[in-house]
Parts: structure tokens; C-alpha cells; sequence
């Protein structure tokens, strides 16, 4: 023990006001790097040690603060903002409702908080390596004296004259601590390898159990397989084991009109045009007549269609029969299809059929006007002055 | 030894609050001697008894799980019955534990060091008891991540408006403070048995628990300072837990439930019964472990008079809301207050009468507040008359309310007996475990209100 | 020790006050005479918001001095005597029920047999809501106020010359039976003076509530008047910061106890919502009492808990003192908050007679209290604990 350095000597007190005293004198005669253990805190210690006050009420405080405005942040975004709901006739942001949690996480964060901060930066703990520990000084003071040591590292630090003041203050004996040998502990030891390699093995094979293992085994598997039938898992109902059914003839989707005379080669009635030859219908239709209509019919519905030959080409919709038919009765055949055409109807809207119909009728209008439709344009445009 | 007190007292000098000049080391010895001897056959048997109460909570909770709550006797229109009582009644247990360690410590009541440890201890199992039943009630316990605030796919978020979300975030506040508290005034002590004892293996578990502590003085002024906050915020914590356990009830519309004085007067009711479960425990626990100097008839005594305080509280209460049932002129709330005194549960009700109010009227006589034996009747007759009271609150509100066509009645089935019983398993089981593994008294604490054991004069003003 | 303690003979207050006091009460009584001519109900509202701050004040003070006995405080032992002081507000409390008593039915609805005859409710409630038994309920809780007061003073006063000890014995017996007595008779006084201003309404807590109000406004007014008294050198040097810290501490517990008190009863009425019992609190929302409320919030527990928070506030005299007189000013805002709201068909308004009847209340104070202080002991020189009190250090 004498080999290693001197870390402080150490007096122990079998009275509270001796140690008092014996501190105060040496806070006194400026000793700085010094300390007292006593096995539960002596009042007028602070004073005597000239300690200043604590500041963990610091902490305590924002933490507080924090916990406070966490929860109400928390609260007012879940309920107000992300996902209102009407919950028993309360507005979203029901401050009394909210004042219990606010108030549980203000307590939790300051406590908890407060606790950590003193452990790990005012203790600095875990700190089972001090000098003082395992000696007969750390056993007295933790039972039933108080002891108080001086560090040698202290500038003012005198052997002989600290054992003066011990003395006279009536220290019932003095001790000298000193430094633990200094262990070298290399960072790859065999023992340290193992360790790591063996936490490894472990923590490996329990995270595949768990992963891969255990969330499929009972009841962990519960929610992931429940009874009821989920989309594309087999049927144990039907014989034929699909789950998922064909819907029953005649079955629409929610929202669907079925088209009354679809399947007749001629239809029993037609339907009347809804939209009028407005500019915006008919921006409508000739956008769609260009996407949908022009590869076979041309652009202008001639019928030159620059399929070159892959598929037949349609007759001039130009013609007298395509210029007297009814506007449905175009809409039924874009609907159902005719001959070679297929029914367009998955591809446009009836919207769009509608507004296809009124530009077609624009282009036949174009190809066979009459003079006094002519006539009529030629003034508009000639009153229009440009 | 218990019988002495003929003498006066002399209000000149504070009663000594540890007795027969003990020494520092004869009460470290004392607090030390049942961590260092070897358990003793009665220690088994107890261990046994309270063993076998558990694990038969164990089956029954076993049987719940995987049958479902339809094991249970809880029905339509009683759909919250033992589950919430017992719930109820152990959270109020746990109170007397932080009361006695933070309000008393606020009050700077110096004979609280004798039991404040292990109210503390009893607290912690207490909720931990508590913890069980709500989170057995939900039905999927598992499911039990659902009750906090996590982003998730159906982007629905936890209902704060909730006083059953006001519980989760109470109890486990509770608990987490409560367990923090304990373990801060364990570490002295963990120090001090790391130091006193002669095994190998125990002193590297307490200098891994003691986390290093030297009993040096700058780190006791952060301690003290650290314990005086910790107790400033559990004080207004533990009155907040069973003042949102109350809210569970009056929230609701329910007559017999929705009564503003329920916050105060479950406060009270749950002091009322935590100290009297103190009462209990400690009763044995100084026999056993000879502690009768450290946790003397002077602290039973005080005990008793807060037990006597509460019971009138929870009596005031009583009259107030059957007072108020008859001035408010509402008929409904007429009728469940005469429903409880004169209907099927009425024998409930007088149990809990008799118990919570009569009998711990008795502790005006200075001779029944301090005798062992009387005590121990009366304590535990408040045990019982705190559990009744739960009972007729949630049961008798329930079973008859707004809509005579909806009455129904309730009986509880053995799985519900089994699990209250494991509860009491769980709770003494631990008690006892802790008895044999910690320091059931705090011996720093203890030491520091010995005769002589602050300096006589130090100055007016320690504080900047 | 006892020889020295009893040559500390009482110190009477500065004529000044006295003076002061004298001026607030005739003043306060004359303009509230005025008053009573120019708006009947008005007056007598305040002149009852009046009442109940005294009964606060001195009954409250009673259950200070009864606390201390049963839970054997040490440290509040030297300023007993100055919350006897308080509590000697009492006697006269028998005369200043007088008026009121006479004129319940200006403010009490329930004391119109025509209305009652029409109302089912108040119908069934007349057996209780009724004057006589309203008057028998006030004079027998008097009754009982004035006698456990005389009966505990008078103890402590004989204490001062004989430093008998059983008379602290008999004290702590005579607490022990007032203090369950006191919250049946505080409870009430509330559930008659201040629920039945709105018979319509009900809740289990009022009491507590009052009663919490009470003992904010008791401790304030003796934190206030302790301060004050040290900082002019009327007490006894041993009286130290440690022992206003002890009273700063018990402010500031029983101002969170308010807050928690009427939170607990307005979370609840407002969760439930039902009308039977909602129309309370929107009677003190609506019609601009929103700027009460608030008001009352702020004042009452707010701004107290900030300025009392540290634990170095605690101790400081400034910060004692405000909150002190401010938490007294917010115990009579509780009481106007109450009553005002109640009168039919009111919207907010302030008006000159609200603080007639204060003012009068402060001036009674004070005078009680220097009446007592020429006459006793500012120290209870006999009581066998008052040593370990004056050396009492946190």
C-alpha cells in the first residue's frame, strides 16, 4: 500500500459539533480540494464548507416546463389539428380535458429528469473506483462516524500541519488513503473478446427467435392471423377454396349507371345530347376526337386512318347516313360498338361522348356548309371588323 | 415495554423518536439483521402462505386470458365490477407510502424515518398490484401498446379527453416517481450495507446498486436538494393519481357517480386506507424483525390519528353527497342513495358504514390508539369497510340506474375471488421478498434523528 | 427562560393604526348605509360578501390555532397569539349577522313563498330552505364558533401567567372535537349563505370549496400581518425567516389546494354538461363575468404560485407580503364571484358599493386586532413549547 501515491488524509469524528468545527477551520485556512463524509447529511455542513446552493432547481424547472408543453403540443395536434373529433359535445381544443395529463407529464419529466441529471453530471455516478472505498474510513463513515479528508493534490496541502489541526480538533484518528495501483485493463484481453463475441451469439440468436419464431407462434400470432377472411388467403367456406368470389351477374360498381341498351346491334330508343355546343364542350370533344377517334376515323373524320392497313379502315363520317343519324344514336354506337368498333365506353366518359358528338357534328357542319351558313359567317367576321 | 405510559407528557421536549438511546451501529445492526441472517422456517412458511394466494391469481389470470372476460361476473348493466374495485383499492393503498415519505418529509415530521421506507416499498407493489387490473379488464391485454400516442396507419391518435387515458398517464407517472423516489433513499443504504457486509457476492450487488455513492457532503446538499423537490412534485402527484382514478366515475352522468366531491373524498378514503394497510404490515413487520424501538407506539399512534382524521373525512363525505342527494330534489340520485342503504346490497353498504365510520371512532381513546391488539381489529376491519366502500360505489351506481328496464344484478364468480386473492398473494409476496432483501427501515434517515446525532448549534441562516 | 419570557410584555399597536382602522369602518358603514337606500340588493350582496370574508378571516383563524394543537406544531407557537388576534373576530361576528338576518329575503330567493310555491324543487327543499331554520342554522353556528373560542383563548391566556401544562392538554382535547365541528358548521354556513343564492344549483365540494378559500384568506392574513409586525420589531427577535418560511409553505400548499378544489368542481360540471347543474358556471361566463373568472383564476392561484414557487421566496418579505394581500383581495373576488353572478338577469358591472363594504371589513380587522393587541401578550409567554418554537430552524 505504502508503493502507491498519497491521495488525502482522512481524520474520523465520533461527534457531530467537533466535525463542524474541524471543518469550518479548515474551509478557513483555505483549503480547497477536500471533502466530508458523513453517514447521513449534517445540518450547518453547507455553511461550514462554504458550499454554494444547489442549482438542480434549474433543471427541475425546464424540465417542468418541457413535460408541460410537450403534453399540451401533443394533445392540441393529435385532437385540434391532426384528427378532430367530436368527442361528447367538447370543442377540439378542451383545455380542461387536457389539464390532467399536462399536469402527470410536467411531474414525470422534472422528477425523472432531475434524478438523471444529479446521477450522472452532479455525481458523475456509477463511481465505484474512488480512493476512499474499501477503506476502514469509507466503513466508518458509512455507519456511525463522520470523517472528513483533505486531498494531497490540494496547493496548500501539509502533512504535518493538517495532524496538528486534526488533533486539536479532537479527531478520534487519522488515516492516510492512498491510490489504487493502476490497472491496465488492453482493450482486446481474451476475457473482453469472449464477452463481446458470446453477447453477440446471444443477442443474435434471440433477436432471429423472436423475429422469425416467436410473432408466428400463438398468441403472438393472433393478430396477424385472425378468423376472418383476408384478401387473396384461401377459403376453408367454398369447396372451390378461393376466398375471393366472382360478384354475382348483374353486380355494378357503386356510382355505375348501366347503359340501358347495351348489346343491341340497333337500339331500342336513343338518349338526347345533355350538352350544349359550348366553347369548353367542345374543347372537350375535339381533344378527345383527336385522342380516341382520329387514328381510324382521321382527324377531320374522313376516314383516313393512319393505321396504314393494320386495321379496316372506317367509311367518311361526312356521309349523308353518319350527318342525319341522331346524336344518341352516335352515342350508342361509341357505347356499344358497331362492326369492326369496339365499345369505347371504358375508355371515355359519358361526359366525353357527349362533347365528341357535338365536335363531330362541328366538323360535318365545316365539310357541308351551305352558302348561307357561309354567308351568315362571313358577315359575323366582317361586323367584327377585323 | 408497550404499556408504559402513565407519565404526563412534558410539552417542553419533543417525544425522542428513536427509543432506548439506541446507538448509529446498534440501528444499523437492527435494520442490517435480517438482510445478513439466514431465512428462518417462518420465513419460508410465510413466503408459502403468500406464494399460494399468488399463484392461484396466476391460474385464475391464466383462465381470463385465454377464455376471455366472460369468466368474470361482470354483466350488463354491471359491465365494471371487481376488475375496477380492485383497481380502485390498490391505488389507494399505495398512497399512504408517498404520503408518508414526501408530505410528511414537506411537513419535516421527523417520525416519519421509521416507516418511511417501507411505505414506500408498499406503495411500489401496491401499484404494481394495481397496474393488473385495468389492463386485465381491456380484454386484449396484449393490445396494450394501443393506449399511447403512436403515429400509426389508421392515423387515429388516443382519446385525451379520457379520464381512462388520464389513468394511464397517472399510474404510470406514479409509478415511475414512486420507484425513483424509493431507489434515490435507497442508494445511502446500499452503500452502507456494501460496506458493513462480509460477502463477496453481496458487496458487488450493493456496489452496483449503491452506484459508487461515498456519503461525501457535496453530494448530500444535491441529495437533499434533489429529495425535497422529489417530494414537492409527489405530493401534488399522488393527490392527482386518485383524483383522476375518481374522475374514472364522475365524469359520467351516472347518479351516485357524478358528484363533484368524489376528487377530495377519494384522496381522503385512499390515505384512510393506505395507512390502515400500514398499520397492518408494520404491526407484524416490527415483531418479526425487532424493530419496536425504531418503529415504536408513538409512530402507531400518529398513525392511528390520521387513520381517524381520513375515516371522519371519508364520513363527511358520506353525509355530504346523501345530504346533497336529497336537497338537489333529483330523483334519480334519491333513489340510488336508498337503493344503497335499504336494496340488495345494502349489506354491503352497512359493512362499509360500520367499518370506515363507526369503528375507527374508537382511536379517540388514547388507550385503543395505542394497544397492539385493538389496532390490529381496526385496521383491518378498515381494509375491509375501504374495499365495501369501492364496491357499493361502482356496483350499487350500476346495477340500478336511469332505466328500470336495464336493472340487473351481479355476483361474482370464483375467478373473480381467485384474482383479488392472487392480488393480496402478489402484494405480501413481495412485501416479504423485500423484507429479506433490502433495508426495510432507512438507516441513514434513522441515524439522523437519534439524541445527539445533528450539532447542537450551527447558525440561523445555511441557506444563500 | 420563563422569567425572561415573561417580562416581554405586550406591545400596543401605534395609535396610527387604530386611527386607520377606526376611519375604514365608520366610513365603510356610513357609505354602505347610503348604499342600502340606493340599491337594496347590491348592498346587502356585499355587505354578505362582507360577512363571509370575516367569518373567513376569524373562524378560519380559530382552525389555524386548532391545527396546531392536535398536530403539536412547534414552530407556530410564538405567533399563536396572533392568530388569536384573527380569531377574536369571532364575537362580533354575532352582531354583524344581524342585518342580514333580518333582510334575507332581498337576496334569497327561496324566501318568497309565492316563488317556492311554484317551484317543485324549491318546494321540496323548503324544509331546509326556510327562515327559521335558515335563522336557528346561523345562530347555532355562531353559537358554537363563540364558544370554542372562548373556551380555547381563554386557556391559552391563563397559560400566560400560570404555564400550567394541562392546560395545553386541555386545548389539544378542545381542537380535537372543533375540528369536525368546524367542517360541519363551515360547510353548511356555505351551503346556506352562498349555494342557496342559486337554489336551483348543488355540489357535493362546496364546502370544501369555502372552506379552502377560507384558509388561504386565514393564513394570508396572518402571513401579512406577521411580516409586517416583524419588520416594524413587534415580535420577538428568535422569530426568524425560518419561521415565515414555514407560513410561506403552508400559503402556498393551501393555494394549490384551492386551485385543485375548483378545477376538481369545474372539470367535472363541464365534462357532464348536464343543464341541472351547467347553468352555474355559465351564469359567471356569459354577460361579461368571463373577466371575472379570469380575473379569479389569475389572482388566486397564478400569479401566487409563480411568486411563491422558490423556495427562497418563501422566506422573502416583499414576496410574503404581496401575495399575502393579494391572495386577500382574491378571497374577496372568490365571494363577489359567487354572489353578484346570482342576482337575476346581471350582466358584469362594477359599481362604487362594491367597495364600501370591503373597505368597512378591513377597517373591523384591523381594529379587533389592535383592541387585542393593547390587551394581551403578542407572545404566549406560558406555553411549555414556546422555547423548542423560538428556536426553531428549518
Amino acid at each position: 500500500m505504502n508503493n502507491n501515491p498519497l491521495f488525502a488524509v482522512a481524520a474520523v469524528y465520533d461527534n457531530p459539533d467537533k466535525i463542524i468545527s474541524a471543518v469550518t477551520k479548515i474551509a478557513n485556512s483555505g483549503y480547497r480540494k477536500f471533502d466530508v463524509n458523513t453517514p447521513y447529511p449534517l445540518h450547518g455542513m453547507d455553511g461550514a464548507m462554504k458550499l454554494k446552493s444547489s442549482k438542480l432547481g434549474f433543471i427541475t424547472l425546464f424540465f417542468g416546463l418541457t413535460g408541460a408543453a410537450t403534453a399540451l403540443l401533443l394533445a392540441w395536434w393529435t385532437l385540434s389539428v391532426d384528427y378532430p373529433l367530436i368527442i361528447g359535445g367538447k370543442p377540439f381544443f378542451a383545455l380542461p380535458a387536457f389539464i390532467p395529463v399536462t399536469f402527470e407529464l410536467t411531474v414525470l419529466l422534472a422528477t425523472v429528469s432531475t434524478v438523471i441529471c444529479m446521477l450522472t453530471f452532479f455525481f458523475r455516478f456509477p463511481a465505484n473506483s474512488y480512493p476512499i472505498h474499501d477503506t476502514q474510513y469509507m466503513k466508518d463513515v458509512s455507519g456511525d462516524k463522520f470523517g472528513v479528508y483533505v486531498e494531497a493534490a490540494d496547493s496548500r496541502f501539509d502533512l504535518t500541519e493538517l495532524t496538528i489541526l486534526f488533533n486539536e480538533t479532537g479527531a478520534v484518528r487519522i488515516d492516510q488513503i492512498y491510490l489504487p495501483a493502476k490497472e491496465v485493463y488492453p482493450l482486446f484481453q481474451p476475457k473482453f473478446l469472449w464477452f463481446l463475441f458470446s453477447v453477440f451469439v446471444i443477442t443474435s440468436i434471440i433477436t432471429y427467435f423472436s423475429l422469425n419464431k416467436l410473432m408466428y407462434m400463438e398468441p403472438f400470432d393472433w393478430m396477424a392471423d385472425q378468423q376472418k377472411q383476408s384478401v387473396q388467403k384461401m377459403s376453408v367456406f367454398y369447396s372451390d377454396e378461393f376466398g375471393m368470389r366472382t360478384p354475382v351477374k348483374g353486380t355494378v360498381a357503386r356510382g355505375f349507371i348501366p347503359y340501358k341498351y347495351l348489346g343491341q346491334a340497333v337500339p331500342s330508343d336513343t338518349m338526347k345530347n345533355p350538352l350544349p355546343p359550348t366553347s369548353s364542350v367542345l374543347e372537350l370533344g375535339k381533344k378527345k376526337f383527336l385522342t380516341f377517334c382520329s387514328p381510324c376515323h382521321g382527324n377531320f373524320a374522313d376516314g383516313d386512318s393512319r393505321l396504314r392497313g393494320q386495321f379496316v379502315n372506317p367509311p367518311s363520317l361526312h356521309t349523308s347516313r353518319a350527318r342525319t343519324i341522331t346524336d344518341g344514336f352516335i352515342y350508342h354506337i361509341i357505347t356499344n360498338g358497331q362492326n369492326a368498333m369496339p365499345s369505347y365506353s371504358s375508355q371515355v366518359t359519358r361526359e366525353e361522348r357527349w362533347s365528341i358528338i357535338n365536335y363531330l357534328r362541328v366538323l360535318q357542319k365545316a365539310k357541308n356548309a351551305s352558302d348561307a351558313d357561309l354567308k351568315m359567317a362571313k358577315k359575323e367576321s366582317v361586323s367584327d371588323g377585323k | 415495554m408497550d404499556n408504559k405510559e402513565n407519565i404526563a407528557l412534558d410539552y417542553r421536549y419533543e417525544l425522542p423518536v428513536v427509543e432506548g438511546n439506541l446507538k448509529k451501529s446498534d440501528i444499523d445492526d437492527l435494520i442490517a439483521a435480517p438482510l445478513e441472517k439466514k431465512a428462518n422456517k417462518n420465513f419460508y412458511i410465510s413466503l408459502a402462505l403468500s406464494g399460494t394466494a399468488l399463484l392461484i391469481g396466476v391460474v385464475c389470470i391464466a383462465t381470463t386470458l385465454f377464455n376471455g372476460i366472460g369468466v368474470w361476473g361482470n354483466n350488463q348493466p354491471v359491465g365494471w365490477a371487481f376488475d375496477i374495485v380492485n383497481f380502485v383499492f390498490w391505488v389507494g393503498i399505495g398512497h399512504a407510502g408517498t404520503l408518508i415519505s414526501a408530505i410528511l418529509f414537506l411537513f419535516r415530521q421527523r417520525w416519519r424515518t421509521g416507516i418511511a421506507r417501507f411505505a414506500e416499498a408498499m406503495t411500489i407493489f401496491a401499484v404494481m398490484c394495481a397496474a393488473l387490473f385495468p389492463v386485465l379488464h381491456t380484454g386484449r391485454p396484449w393490445l396494450a401498446g394501443y393506449l399511447f400516442p403512436y403515429p400509426n396507419q389508421n392515423g387515429l391518435w388516443i382519446n385525451f379527453n379520457s379520464p381512462l387515458v388520464w389513468d394511464v398517464f397517472a399510474v404510470s407517472t406514479y409509478f415511475t416517481v414512486s420507484l425513483v423516489f424509493w431507489y434515490i433513499g435507497l442508494i445511502p443504504d446500499f452503500a452502507s450495507l456494501r460496506d458493513r457486509t462480509l460477502s463477496k457476492t453481496k458487496k458487488i450487488i450493493y456496489s452496483i446498486l449503491s452506484l459508487g455513492w461515498r456519503h461525501s457532503h457535496r453530494q448530500w446538499q444535491h441529495y437533499e436538494k434533489a429529495y425535497m423537490l422529489l417530494a414537492g412534485f409527489a405530493t401534488p402527484l399522488v393527490l392527482s393519481v386518485h383524483t383522476i382514478v375518481s374522475f374514472d366515475f364522475a365524469v359520467s352522468v351516472l347518479p351516485g357517480w357524478h358528484t363533484t366531491i368524489f376528487p377530495p373524498y377519494f384522496v381522503a378514503g385512499a390515505i384512510f386506507s393506505g395507512f390502515a394497510m400500514v398499520v397492518t404490515v408494520l404491526l407484524f413487520v416490527r415483531k418479526i424483525f425487532h424493530l419496536e424501538q425504531i418503529i415504536t407506539l408513538n409512530h402507531l399512534e400518529k398513525m392511528n390519528k390520521v387513520i381517524l382524521a381520513t375515516g371522519m373525512m371519508v364520513g363527511y363525505a358520506y353525509a355530504m353527497e346523501f345530504f346533497m342527494a336529497w336537497y338537489s330534489g333529483v330523483p334519480t340520485e334519491q333513489f340510488v342513495f336508498i337503493n344503497r342503504a335499504f336494496g340488495p346490497y345494502a349489506w354491503a353498504y352497512w359493512i362499509m358504514i360500520s367499518c370506515n365510520v363507526l369503528f375507527p371512532q374508537l382511536f379517540w381513546f388514547k388507550k385503543i390508539r395505542r394497544s397492539t391488539t385493538a389496532m390490529l381489529v381496526i385496521v383491518i376491519l378498515v381494509n375491509v369497510g375501504m374495499w365495501f366502500e369501492r364496491f357499493v360505489i361502482i356496483v350499487t351506481s350500476l346495477h340500478r340506474d336511469f332505466l328500470p328496464s336495464s336493472w340487473g344484478m351481479y355476483s361474482p364468480t370464483l375467478i373473480d375471488f381467485g384474482i383479488l386473492l392472487g392480488s393480496f398473494g402478489l402484494f405480501f409476496t413481495l412485501v416479504i421478498l423485500f423484507t429479506k432483501s433490502m433495508p426495510a427501515v432507512s438507516m441513514s434517515e434513522v441515524k439522523a434523528v437519534t439524541e445527539g446525532a445533528q450539532p447542537q448549534h450551527h447558525g440561523v441562516s445555511d441557506h444563500e | 427562560m420563563e422569567n425572561n419570557l415573561l417580562r416581554y410584555s405586550n406591545k400596543a399597536l401605534p395609535k396610527r393604526i387604530n386611527a386607520a382602522g377606526f376611519i375604514l369602518m365608520m366610513s365603510g358603514f356610513s357609505f354602505g348605509i347610503i348604499a342600502y337606500f340606493y340599491d337594496a340588493q347590491r348592498a346587502l350582496q356585499n355587505y354578505l360578501i362582507m360577512y363571509l370574508f370575516l367569518i373567513s378571516i376569524g373562524v378560519g383563524s380559530l382552525f389555524l390555532i386548532a391545527l396546531e394543537y392536535i398536530v403539536n406544531a412547534e414552530w407556530s407557537v410564538p405567533i399563536r397569539r396572533i392568530i388569536e388576534f384573527l380569531a377574536s373576530l369571532i364575537p362580533y361576528l354575532i352582531v354583524l349577522a344581524l342585518p342580514l338576518l333580518i333582510k334575507l329575503n332581498i337576496i334569497f330567493e327561496w324566501t318568497h313563498i309565492a316563488v317556492v310555491r311554484d317551484d317543485k324543487v324549491l318546494f321540496d327543499k323548503s324544509p331546509y330552505l326556510n327562515i327559521t331554520f335558515f335563522v336557528v342554522r346561523a345562530v347555532v353556528f355562531l353559537l358554537i364558533w363563540n364558544l370554542f373560542y372562548w373556551l380555547i383563548t381563554r386557556n391559552s391566556l391563563k397559560q400566560d401567567t400560570s404555564g400550567d401544562q394541562a392546560l395545553t392538554k386541555r386545548n389539544i382535547k378542545l381542537s380535537a372535537v372543533f375540528i369536525p365541528c368546524f367542517a360541519i358548521t363551515i360547510t353548511f354556513t356555505a351551503i346556506d349563505w352562498l349555494m342557496s343564492l342559486e337554489p336551483h344549483w348543488f355540489s357535493t365540494i362546496f364546502g370544501i370549496y369555502f372552506f379552502s378559500g377560507t384558509i388561504v384568506a386565514a393564513l394570508s392574513a396572518v402571513t401579512l400581518i406577521v411580516v409586517l409586525l416583524k419588520e416594524n420589531n413587534y415580535l420577538h427577535p428568535k422569530i426568524i425567516d425560518d419561521h415565515l418560511y414555514s407560513l410561506g409553505a403552508l400559503l402556498f400548499g393551501f393555494v394549490n389546494f384551492w386551485g385543485y378544489i375548483a378545477f376538481a368542481q369545474y372539470l367535472l360540471i363541464w365534462y357532464a354538461d348536464v343543464p341541472e347543474e351547467n347553468f352555474w358556471f355559465m351564469h359567471r361566463w356569459q354577460n361579461g363575468w368571463w373577466i371575472v373568472s379570469l380575473l379569479l383564476i389569475i389572482t388566486h392561484f397564478v400569479v401566487p404560485y409563480i411568486v411563491l414557487l422558490s423556495q427562497p421566496a418563501k422566506m422573502d418579505h416583499k414576496k410574503l407580503k404581496f401575495s399575502a394581500a393579494l391572495l386577500l383581495c382574491a378571497h374577496i373576488l372568490d365571494l363577489f364571484w359567487i354572489v353578484m353572478p346570482s342576482s337575476q338577469n346581471s350582466s358584469f358591472s362594477i359599481s362604487w358599493i362594491d367597495f364600501v363594504f370591503p373597505v368597512a371589513g378591513i377597517g373591523i380587522v384591523i381594529l379587533a386586532f389592535s383592541y387585542k393587541a393593547k390587551r394581551e401578550n403578542l407572545l404566549p409567554v406560558g406555553d411549555p413549547k414556546l422555547e423548542r418554537g423560538l428556536n426553531f430552524h428549518l
